[in-house]
Formats: structure tokens, sequence, C-alpha cells
């Protein structure tokens, strides 16, 4: 490396606003910044490749606030591969897929973003050119290489694969429609390659910037065997997903006062009005959105009004639907949901435990003490 | 002797595109534009309650979900009968407007700009600017530790500003990339801007059927007002001066024409200045034969799509979008894309800024217009208008939105509740003028829930193949007579499909308006 010479010292403290900004644990900043030292002699080369996506993963990655962006693709990571970002086009962007894996095996990070179709022998989703040939009205031209083929073809060389978002990591919406295409999430398609190659999920709809850097830092440390990854059980990071958003709910004073939002009109500056109601699925999503906010932390669903719809729990969205109608049957023991399941077919049953001063209303009856907590 | 090329991925647009070309004699002679990914999106909200509709159809495109979000909730308000109130139809300019902002800025930086600017200049940087020498020490630090991804590889050309012998000189170059740098910035303001009202971006909650959720107060108005403001200064001095610089390159001068698309030209109009939708800021109209002095009406039962080269059954030839029709047939023969063709009386129409801007013709585009030549006959407007268009619609719109701003009335209504009754049976549209272009989203209701759902985006109409007349969509058309010097390194075919900011995920999906659900979904 030319240029400025960075010392320990430099690193610790870049690690620290590191984490903190990540909201990692503190205990990891010498793990980190001896991984950043590392990064900045020779950054870990990242393949993002894309399924059946929409692009939001990506667009969102581009929202990346502290790291920024630009710090985050000059001075952390290589990106070999990214079709939005990368300079190349056609044969020389794969050129950029083909040094990597011959030079770089068993290093670099696989990204995917959506899901990845296998139906018609994965014809749905294709990018770059096969080794056959097609007919092109009379014209014989490279056919169409699927992405199902460019999995095989990267997985094996791949320290660790990052599903992107939700519909890589679950199918989300485009995966409720696996009848016909066989949109499959990326964890089932890998587990298929090498069934031992580390895979961990960011969910989300789009994923947060935050959740997809710091869960790639997270896995680069534990591959450097400095660290573990703490996945709850949908094999996401618990640094982002352990807690649910209605634990850390802005509004919860709302909800627990049955004070809830029915008409949009009714915004109040005096009080916040809780979105249950409106179809909030934050009783049953884990993700941390009500402390990190998104773009620059600047708002958050709920803090637009807008109820949260799960898009960060693997129910989103067919299960989930309809995202405006209240959950049924949530358990919630006195304020402290403890569980998480849900389904609509029981929506006929009565609702348990919900809120009580919920229930009340749902009766049309008032709560005696309409300033007190939930029952308890 | 003739020669295909085939280009695949077109990376530095939105999904999954290929572009086949025939060149002869060092110009493209026959274009092929192909989808090359499909999902199935509209048949997931059949049978659902009709507000999903717009948290599911924002998520067709990452890129532009406030544009799928806006025209599902302008499709409900129509078949909920709602009406919005003025601080509802204000909020939802506003949004949009910012959208415009941060993808006009990404496409012109982040997706276009480095098919003009050679990077690889930079390292030979002499000017005493602090922030462009730290950018010189790092990209010199990259490309000497032989890691200088994701800017190289690349298509190599001559003609880039910067390149050895090329235009401009790595100073220029250089203060360009600078650019590039502070837009990723700015594009992220102009999130921050729709996050303010709508919650967060990419895919937001604020736009509901009847109005919008967040109520303008004090504090949210000067918070949108402070990053316009921002925003507003640095469109003006940097990405306009940008635009012009480019346009004004010697070298790139044949690109002023070159690249039309045949002078068939489409916008449905937005930006409703009233409550009834009569006054637009960006108007409605159409332009056919390249007669751009000429604006005609727009009728929407003139609208047909043929799938005779599209991966779709016969029986989904030539139907208007409000009873579309799209069975998957991967075996059929000469298809060669998941895009359909839709045509407006027969013809292929460009949608996108270009369109919309030659509709409204504003002062400042036809400044623009006569600087650069392009009134004098043939009125051809190729690739460089549409980066020209683009900028001008900024410009246009930093301006409008600050008065827009003033007419937002804290504790006034912003949704109608009727929005809230569905109906048994219903029907409404929404045709709307995102970033790319004219979109059209169409929603059936029966037994109160999502019967049919159907969307025309822009790229359906600028990406699409032949129709069954064997007419070429519009980007196949633009890349006739386009210069391939180096058959290795097409740079000018993709420069040119770059100018039309290509969407492909919003391009491909798929409807039953007959039949509900996976079970009848035929595969062949």
């Amino acid at each position: 490396m030319t240029g400025k010479t960075v010392s320990r010292r430099q690193f610790l403290k870049h690690a620290g606003a590191t984490a903190a900004l990540l909201g990692l644990s503190e205990a990891m900043i010498p793990q980190l910044a001896k991984a950043l030292e590392e990064l900045a002699a020779g950054k870990p080369p990242v393949i993002w490749i894309q399924g059946q996506n929409c692009t939001g993963c990506s667009v969102s990655f581009l929202n990346s606030n502290y790291p920024g962006v630009a710090d985050l693709v000059l001075n952390k990571l290589s990106v070999r591969y990214h079709p939005n970002v990368m300079a190349g086009t056609g044969q020389t962007a794969v050129e950029a897929i083909d040094v990597t894996l011959k030079d770089m095996k068993g290093k670099y990070v696989l990204v995917v973003e959506g899901p990845v179709p296998t139906k018609e022998n994965g014809d749905f989703c294709t990018f770059g050119l096969g080794s056959g040939k097609k007919s092109l009205m009379g014209n014989e031209v490279p056919n169409d290489k699927p992405i199902q083929e460019w999995m095989n073809e990267l997985v094996p060389g791949a320290a660790a694969v990052i599903a992107n978002g939700n519909c890589a990591s679950f199918g989300g919406i485009p995966g409720a429609n696996s009848g016909v295409t066989g949109a499959t999430p990326v964890p089932k398609i890998v587990a298929k390659i090498d069934s031992k190659k580390p895979v961990v999920n960011v969910g989300g709809c789009p994923s947060h910037p935050d959740w997809f850097v710091g869960t790639v830092l997270e896995a680069l440390l534990f591959l450097q065997g400095k660290g573990k990854l703490n996945l709850n059980e949908n094999n996401m990071s618990k640094t982002f997903f352990g807690q649910l958003i209605h634990e850390n709910c802005e509004r919860r004073a709302a909800f627990d006062a049955g004070l809830f939002l029915e008409d949009w009109n009714d915004q109040s500056p005096d009080m916040a009005l809780c979105m249950f109601k409106m179809g909030c699925k934050g009783p049953v999503t884990y993700a941390d959105c009500p402390t990190r906010r998104w773009n620059s932390k600047v708002n958050w669903c709920v803090g637009a009004n807008g109820p949260c719809h799960g898009c960060a729990s693997p129910d989103f969205y067919q299960l989930l639907s309809p995202l405006y109608k209240p959950l049924p049957n949530v358990n919630f023991a006195g304020i402290t949901p403890a569980v998480d399941t849900l389904g609509w077919v029981a929506a006929g049953a009565t609702a348990v435990g919900v809120g009580a001063h919920y229930l009340y209303k749902q009766l049309g009856e008032k709560p005696k003490e309409s300033t007190e907590g939930g029952e308890k | 002797m003739a020669q295909v090329i085939s280009i695949d991925p077109v990376t530095r647009i939105e999904g999954h595109l290929r572009i086949d070309v025939e060149v002869e004699g060092g110009v493209v002679k026959d274009a092929w534009s192909s989808g090359t990914m499909f999902r199935g999106y509209e048949m997931l909200i059949q049978g659902k309650h009709p507000w999903d509709a717009q948290q599911v159809m924002e998520r067709i495109c990452g890129v532009c979900p406030l544009i799928h979000g806006t025209a599902a909730s302008y499709a409900l308000d129509d078949a909920t009968k709602a009406t919005l109130p003025p601080n509802a139809r204000i909020i939802r300019n506003l949004t949009l407007g910012a959208n415009y902002l941060q993808s006009h800025i990404l496409h012109f930086y982040h997706l276009a700009a480095l098919d003009y600017i050679d990077i690889t200049a930079v390292p030979k940087y002499s000017g005493s600017n602090p922030a462009l020498i730290l950018l010189k020490d790092k990209i010199s630090a990259l490309v000497a530790a032989g890691d200088p991804y994701p800017f190289l590889p690349r298509y190599e050309s001559p003609d880039y500003i910067g390149a050895p012998g090329g235009p401009g000189d790595p100073n220029l170059a250089t203060e360009l990339v600078g650019h590039y740098v502070q837009a990723l910035e700015m594009r992220k303001k102009a999130q921050e801007m729709l996050s303010i009202f709508y919650g967060r971006m990419p895919s937001f909650v604020g736009t509901i059927p009847g109005g919008v959720t967040q109520a303008p107060n004090i504090s949210n108005i000067a918070a949108f007002r402070a990053r316009l403001g921002e925003l507003a200064q640095w469109v003006n001095e940097v990405y306009l001066q940008d635009v012009l610089t480019v346009a004004q390159v010697p070298e790139y001068e044949p690109f002023l024409r070159a690249g039309d698309s045949g002078g068939n030209y489409l916008a449905y109009g937005g930006f409703d200045q009233d409550q009834k939708g009569g006054e637009k800021f960006f108007p409605r109209g159409t332009i056919v034969n390249g007669d751009v002095l000429n604006v005609q009406g727009f009728n929407e039962t003139k609208i047909a799509e043929s799938v005779q080269y599209s991966w779709y059954t016969p029986d989904c030839e030539g139907l208007n979008p409000k009873n579309g029709k799209t069975d998957p047939d991967l075996e059929k023969k000469d298809a060669y894309s998941f895009i359909k063709a839709p045509r407006y009386e027969g013809k292929p129409m460009e949608v996108g800024p270009l369109a919309r801007q030659l509709v409204k013709k504003p002062d400042a585009l036809m400044n623009l217009a006569t600087k650069l030549g392009l009134l004098t006959p043939p009125l051809k407007f190729g690739i460089i208008p549409r980066h020209g268009a683009r900028v001008i619609e900024a410009v246009l719109l930093v301006a409008e939105m600050d008065k827009w701003l003033d007419q937002l009335v804290p504790g006034e209504p912003i949704w109608d509740p009727k929005g809230k009754e569905i109906p048994d049976a219903s029907y409404g549209r929404g045709l709307v003028e995102g970033p790319r272009g004219a979109l059209g989203h169409w929603i059936q209701i029966g037994d109160q829930k999502t019967k049919n759902y159907q969307a025309v985006v822009p790229t359906t109409w600028n990406a699409s193949p032949r129709d069954k007349d064997g007419n070429k969509g519009p980007i196949e058309t633009s890349l006739i007579g386009i210069p391939v010097p180096d058959v290795d390194n097409p740079i000018n075919v993709v420069r040119c499909v770059r100018s039309f900011d290509p969407c492909i995920a919003c391009a491909i999906h798929i409807i039953h308006p007959e039949h509900n659900g996976v079970k009848e979904f035929r595969v062949i």
C-alpha cells in the first residue's frame, strides 16, 4: 500500500468507531481492529450476485452511513462483482468473477440477493453466457447461464455465503411463487452443494445496510477464528435480530395504555399512537429497527405512522397477510410478549392474552385506569 | 461480414438484461433486447386484501419502489372512490419528487458516468483540491496493490474523458470522479427526504389508499426543506454542469442524435397540481413519427401488448393491459424475452424523461436543445439528450418542490377514511410518471379481495422485443447505426442502452385475469 501508513492505535480507534456505529459488542473491538488492519493489507474479496431479486438490498447498501458506501468499497471490501456498481459489462464483468475464482479460492465472500429458481432448468433467472448455443431469430448465439449454474461454480470456493435480504434468506415475496419458478432460498441451494459451507442470513425486505455490513464483519471475524457467530434460530445475527420490535418500540407506552391509531388524521402532537390495530407486526418480528432506525437514523416505519409489516420475519409476506389487519391470536404474557408464532387459521378463535386494554377496547369496554401498564 | 455480439450481463442497470447486436462494417445493423428474469408478482396478491397491493407491488423493484407504491395507491384511491386531501396530494408529489432526485443522480453518476470517465486517469491528478488528492492517493494505492475492483476490468475505449489522447484531461476526470463520490451522499440525502414522510427507503409505509400516513408539521417540513436546499444547490452547481460538460465533449457529438428510438414518445403525466388531477406539473401526451412540435392526446384504450417474441402463450397476444394475460411458455419458437411488447396504436413508444420533457417543452430544455444544435432538422434525440432531459427534470423539481412545501397545511386532513371501505366489486387504475417513465397499475376488486392486478411499467415499453408486426422495441431501434469500432469493446452499445435507465425487474411480471391462483397456472 502506498499513501498514508496507519498505526495500530488508529486501527483500534477506527474499529471502536465501526463497532459502535454498527452496534457490535465492545468486546469485539480488538479483534475488529486486527481484522480491519488485515483488510487494509488485502481487502476481502466479495462476489455479489443477484437471483430473483428487486435490487432493493443493493440500493439499501448504497444508503450505508458510517461506514459510508464509498469507505466500504474503497477501504474495506474488494467488490469484485456487483452488477449495479461495477464498471465492467458483459464478458469484462464475468472476467472479474473468473479471476477471483482462480486467485481467491477459499477466500471470497459470496453474497446472494434474491432466491434461486430451479424449475425449467433454472431458466427463470439467468445472467452471463452459457457454454451451449441457442437460436436468436436465425442467428446462432451463446445460450443463457442460469443463476443455479453460477451457484454450483461459486459456492465451493467461497469462504462463506451471505444470503442478503428476506427473499434470499427465506424466499420472501418471489418465494411465495415457488410453485411456478421453483424459487428456492439460498441456504437450501448451498446445503445441496456443500452442507458444511457457512451460510448466514440477513433478513429484511430490504436488509438494513448495518445488518448486512455488520453480519459480513461478524462472519469474517468468525472465519478468522476471532469471534463466534451468535445466530438466532433463523440463522440471523442476534446482534441485529435478537429482540422483538415490540419490546423496544418507542410507542410501547401507547400500546400499554390502549391508545391505538384508528384514523390517520388523528395525529396529536401530545401522543404518538400505537399501530397495532392498523396491523403492526412488531410483536412477532425480531429486528432492531426501533433503535437502529433507517436512512441515517432519520426515521422508521412506525415513526411515520405506518405499521411494521414484519419484513424481517421469515413469515413475510404470505403468512403475515393481511398486512393491515391486527394480529389475531398473539399471546402476550403481561407486557412481555413470549410467543412469536402466529397463524391466521386461528383468526376466528378468541385472542388470548393480548394487552388487556386492547381486549377491553375490542369488547367495547374501557379499562379502569388507562394510565397503567398492561395486564400483569 | 456480419457478426453477432452477445452482451450479458448488462451491468449498472437494474435487473437482468441481455443485449445481442449484429455488427457489420463497424456499426450495429440489428439488435435484440432480452429480459432474462421472471418471478410472477401480481399473482401473489390475488385473493388477498386489496391494501396488501401497494406493499407487495412496491417491492417489484428496489430502485423504484416509490413510484410503484404510489401507482398502487392511486389505483386503490380510484377503486375505493376516496378523495385525496390536498395535504396528501402534495406529500405524494414531494416524495415522488425526492425519488426523482435520488434516481436521476444515481443514474448519471453511479450507473452511467463510468462509460464516459477514465477512472485510471485519477492517479495523474495534478491539481490542489485536498479531497481529490486523497482520492488520488486511495485509487493509486488500490491500483498499486493490484485490487482496482470494482472499477476494472471494463470495456476499453480511447474516448474516455481523461484517457491518453482522449477528451479532457486527468484533472477533469478526477473532478468528475470526485462528484461521483459526492453524488453517493447526495442521493442518500434524497432517500432521507423520503424517509421523513414515508418511514424508510427502499420500501416504505407512508402512502395508503385515500392518503398518506404522516401529517405535515413544522419539524418534518423543516427537515425536508433543509435537505432540499442542499440538493437544489448541488443539482444546479454540480450535476447540471457535469451533464453540460459531457454533452459538449466533441468526441460525443454523434451521440446527440445517435440512439434515437424512432420518434414516438408517450407520457402519462404526473405531479397533480389540483384535486382533480387535471393540471399536472409534467403533462400527459403523445408524440408520433418524430413530429415533436405536435403533441397529441392520450387514450389508454389504444394500448395493446404483443407477445409474438416473448416467452408467453399465443393467447396472450394483442390484449389491453386491463384484460392482460401472461402464461409463460419457455419453449416458444423465436421468443427471446420475458418482457412483453406494449404498443400504442401499434407503435413502439419511448417513455421516460426525454419523452416527458419533449411533451412539456420547458424553457430550460429548449434552451439546452438549442445550445446543442438539436432543434435543426433532422429532429433526432439520442443518448446525450436523455441525460439532458433527466438533469433538466432535477433542476425543475428542486425549484418547484420548495413551493409545494409552502402549500402544506399542518393540522388539515391527510387521509380520506373512505379509502378503508373496500367495495364488493370495483375497478381502479393509477397512471403516473416514475423517474423511468409512464407507469400504469390496474386493480380489479371482487368479493372485497384483489381479483386481478396488472402493471405496465416504463421498461416494458423501452426494452420490449419485437411485436407481431416485426416492429422493434425502442431500445432495439435506438441501437441501429450505433458505431462499434471494436467488437471486443462495444462501449457505445451499452452507452446507448444505459441512457434509457432500464429497470428489468419491473418490466417482467405476470397476471392472471380469469383464473386466480397458482394451481391453474400453466408452465409448459
